[in-house]
């Protein structure tokens, strides 16, 4: 599974920090999800979504 | 507070055991001894290191555990008990044929776990979780 964290953050301009802080995760989180080293919990997904104002779809996208 | 509190008082009493373990039989010290000790004090500097990330975490704002260092902890648990499992059979293995005292095998399998625990944390922390 990829995602797009890095884009939607850049774009909202947020950093590691205040996304960690927006779904109430720690900051090493955040990076592991943007390296592809960690799959989120469907709530913690489903939380990044939210703070992008975006659908789970549309941040992570999934291989077949 | 309370876990603040027990950050400093546990690794203080692991620390002040040592010491005194360490100093007490200081004339006859054996190389085995010194591992031991340098093994010991690699646990406590881990412990640290891993309470100070927890407590720096919880001083910015944020959760001093998450779901992503809960699941480490228990992927390292899980994968620590397996291997744990070997390391008991090989000490068995071991014992009829080295002359040690039964407490200073059960001392190495002790020490043992820990150490294959903090390796196991170490690992999955720098390869991650992936498609767990």
């Amino acid at each position: 599974m990829n995602n797009r964290i890095k884009e939607f953050r850049a774009r909202y301009n947020l950093t590691q920090d205040d996304l960690a802080g927006k779904v109430n995760v720690r900051r090493e989180t955040i990076v592991f999800l943007e390296k592809n080293k960690y799959n989120p919990s469907l709530r913690l997904a489903h939380d990044i979504a939210r703070v992008f104002g975006t659908t789970i779809e549309e941040i992570f996208i999934f291989d077949s | 507070m309370k876990n603040r509190k027990a950050l400093i008082i546990l690794p203080a009493l692991v620390l002040i055991a040592c010491l005194v373990w360490f100093f007490s039989g200081v004339e006859n010290m054996k190389f085995s001894n010194i591992l031991n000790f340098g093994i010991i004090l690699l646990i406590l500097i881990f412990a640290v290191l891993v309470g100070f990330r927890r407590f720096k975490s919880f001083r910015d704002g944020g959760p001093a555990e998450d779901e992503l260092s809960k699941k480490i902890l228990a992927k390292a648990a899980s994968m620590s008990y397996y291997i744990s499992l070997y390391l008991w059979l090989a000490i068995m293995y071991f014992s009829d044929r080295i002359a040690l005292e039964n407490h200073t095998l059960i001392g190495f399998g002790i020490i043992g776990m820990a150490v294959v625990f903090g390796v196991c944390w170490l690992v999955i922390n720098f390869a991650g979780l992936k498609n767990e």
